[in-house]
Formats: C-alpha cells, sequence, structure tokens
C-alpha cells in the first residue's frame, strides 16, 4: 500500500470517521484532493459512491464535471450529478448577481446544503470532503488571525451527523496538498488543474502562500500547527447549541427562524433582485 | 538552455543547475510546484539538461 493510503486509512481509523460496512458519499469536484480521495477510499475498500455539484460557473462548471464524469466511468463508480441551477433557480454565477456576499461563501452554502440533502435523502451514513492538510492549516490560520472561537471550538476532522445532518469527514487531514497532487500524477489519475474563477484572490489561497513560506523555511510546520492544534483545541469554548428545527419550506435541518438560508437564497433567485 | 514551463508562463535556465536551485532563482518556492517530465516526477537535485523541458504543475487550489 503506498505511504499516502496507509495515512489515509490511520486518519479514519484514529478519528473513528466511518466503519468497512458504512455507506460513503464522496464530494467531488473534478479537482486533485476530491478525486484521490474517491481513488483512496476505493482501494482502501470502502462501500463509496461520489456525488458532484454542477454549480453553474461558465466553462469551468463543463471542464471540472467532465473529468468527474471520466474518473468514475473509467472504474465503474456511481456518480451521482446534481445541478445547482435546477435545485436553486440559477447557477453560483447567477446567484452572485442577485445575492449579498462573497462568491465563495454564498458557494459554500449551497455546497454544503445540497452535499448534505443528497447525502442524507440517499440513505448515506457519511459524507467525506477532500481537504487536506494545507486546506486545514489554512482555515485554522484565518481563524487564530481573527481569533473566531466559535469556528476554532468546531474545526475538527469528523463533524458528528444529528437527524438529516449528516456526518461529515475530512479523511485526507494529514496530507499535503503537494502530496495529494503527486499521487494524482503518480496515480494517472486526471483533474481539473484550472482554479475556479470566483477564487482568484481569495483569502485562503493568500493564507496558503504565507504557510508554504514558513514551511519553506521551516520544514513541518503545516502538520505541527494542525498536530498541535487537535491537541488543545478543548480549551476553546464551543459557541452556545443551537436549536436546529426544520425549515418550512424544505423540511432540512435550519438554526433560523424561519426558512433555512438555501430556501432564502432560492426566494431571491426567483426575485431576480439584489438581496 | 532547459525550459521550465509554469501555468502560461515560461522560463528559460542554464542547463546544470539543479531543478531546486532554477526554481529558488525564479523566486518559486519548491513546495508549491512538482515539476514533471513525460509524467514523473523530478526530484529537486535533479540537473537540468541543454533543451530539456519542464512542466511545473501547481500544487495549490483554493476557494
Amino acid at each position: 500500500m503506498a505511504r499516502v493510503e496507509k495515512v489515509v486509512a490511520e486518519t479514519i481509523r484514529k478519528f473513528r470517521m466511518f466503519a468497512p460496512e458504512e455507506r460513503v458519499l464522496v464530494a467531488v469536484s473534478g479537482g486533485k484532493d476530491s478525486l484521490a480521495l474517491w481513488e483512496i477510499l476505493t482501494k482502501l475498500g470502502y462501500r463509496a459512491d461520489g456525488v458532484y455539484l454542477d454549480l453553474g460557473i461558465a466553462g469551468y462548471s463543463e471542464r471540472s464535471r467532465e473529468f468527474s464524469e471520466a474518473f468514475a466511468a473509467a472504474r465503474g463508480l456511481a456518480l451521482r450529478v446534481v445541478r445547482v441551477e435546477g435545485e436553486l433557480g440559477a447557477g453560483i454565477d447567477g446567484l452572485i448577481r442577485v445575492a449579498r456576499g462573497k462568491a465563495c461563501s454564498l458557494c459554500g452554502t449551497v455546497k454544503r446544503y445540497l452535499l448534505n440533502r443528497v447525502a442524507y435523502e440517499g440513505g448515506y451514513h457519511v459524507l467525506a470532503t477532500g481537504h487536506n492538510l494545507d486546506d486545514e492549516a489554512a482555515t485554522l490560520l484565518g481563524n487564530v488571525l481573527r481569533w473566531e472561537e466559535g469556528y476554532l471550538a468546531r474545526q475538527y476532522p469528523v463533524l458528528p451527523g444529528e437527524g438529516k445532518l449528516v456526518r461529515r469527514v475530512k479523511p485526507l487531514l494529514f496530507l499535503s496538498e503537494r502530496e495529494v497532487a503527486a499521487y494524482c500524477i503518480i496515480s494517472g489519475i486526471e483533474y481539473i488543474y484550472e482554479e475556479c474563477p470566483h477564487a482568484v484572490g481569495a483569502r485562503s489561497i493568500a493564507l496558503k502562500h504565507v504557510l508554504n513560506e514558513l514551511e519553506d523555511r521551516y520544514p513541518g510546520t503545516k502538520l505541527g500547527f494542525i498536530r498541535g492544534f487537535l491537541k488543545m483545541r478543548g480549551r476553546f469554548e464551543p459557541p452556545e447549541p443551537v436549536e436546529l428545527r426544520d425549515c418550512p419550506v424544505c423540511g432540512m435541518p435550519t438554526a433560523a427562524e424561519g426558512p433555512c438560508r438555501f430556501c432564502r437564497l432560492k426566494e431571491r433567485v426567483s426575485h431576480g433582485a439584489p438581496a | 538552455m532547459a525550459t521550465l514551463k509554469h501555468r502560461d508562463k515560461t522560463y528559460t535556465v542554464k542547463p546544470g543547475a539543479t531543478l531546486e536551485r532554477a526554481l529558488r532563482e525564479l523566486g518559486i518556492i519548491p513546495e508549491t510546484v512538482l515539476p514533471v517530465k513525460e509524467g514523473k516526477i523530478l526530484p529537486p537535485d535533479h540537473r537540468l539538461e541543454e533543451d530539456e523541458e519542464v512542466e511545473l504543475v501547481d500544487v495549490i487550489s483554493g476557494g
């Protein structure tokens, strides 16, 4: 077994992410991380299907979908394709024209909602995402720089499921972006190389560059940052537990009074006016 | 000369230098790219040869 596969197997075991008999749904974007994750889970013998959200980002979505479908077809794996436009009334390109907020934040809301709903309705035990060491270290650095105590208390490779919220896991937590990219090249996994046009200039990318400069001078920085955090994260005060209720429109869980954020965005799209 | 291709940029470098040295001289942090030639990843101590073409695969993605 390749080192990368061993690291993932150990991460799944250590954090009790899922059991061999549980059904896993992999959130597939067509990028290196999610395709590598799907490949590794399959090689490790897990029952893993994929879900691809067609975000409706001109050009980029078509190309990333092609990579996802080609990957699944070549391996005989089941891939569910969900068009955001069909669920929301507009793709991300259309949404950011009518709703306030940053593109990545709006897209994140839509993705979290739809991925959870697809996993829940499909009867999956767990939803796995391709977040790697660099992603998690950049998120952690961003949260520390703003002292986001609530986010720090919640940042963890396993988010437990409850009711209609499906458990979410990040099995690539201890693999660097470089290792994942190298795994794809060595394994012959073809992935979308270009960046999402809306992510250009994103804060997360700037944070990754800073961490890579530190890593270059002090090797092991990223891994030490995450490992140290996981040991001491209990010191951060979690926010008061929020009571979840069913959204009166779609029935999925929400902390909001009234419709959930996704349904409010959907309503906004249907009116076509800036929120 | 040897050629390093990084996204839409092409750099020409003198043969004989190691990949790591060539990258540092171009201001590229070795951690952020994978040097690939004919589908294989080259090590940092690989010495560039005359007319050699190497693709630098960016490893950072975000959003």
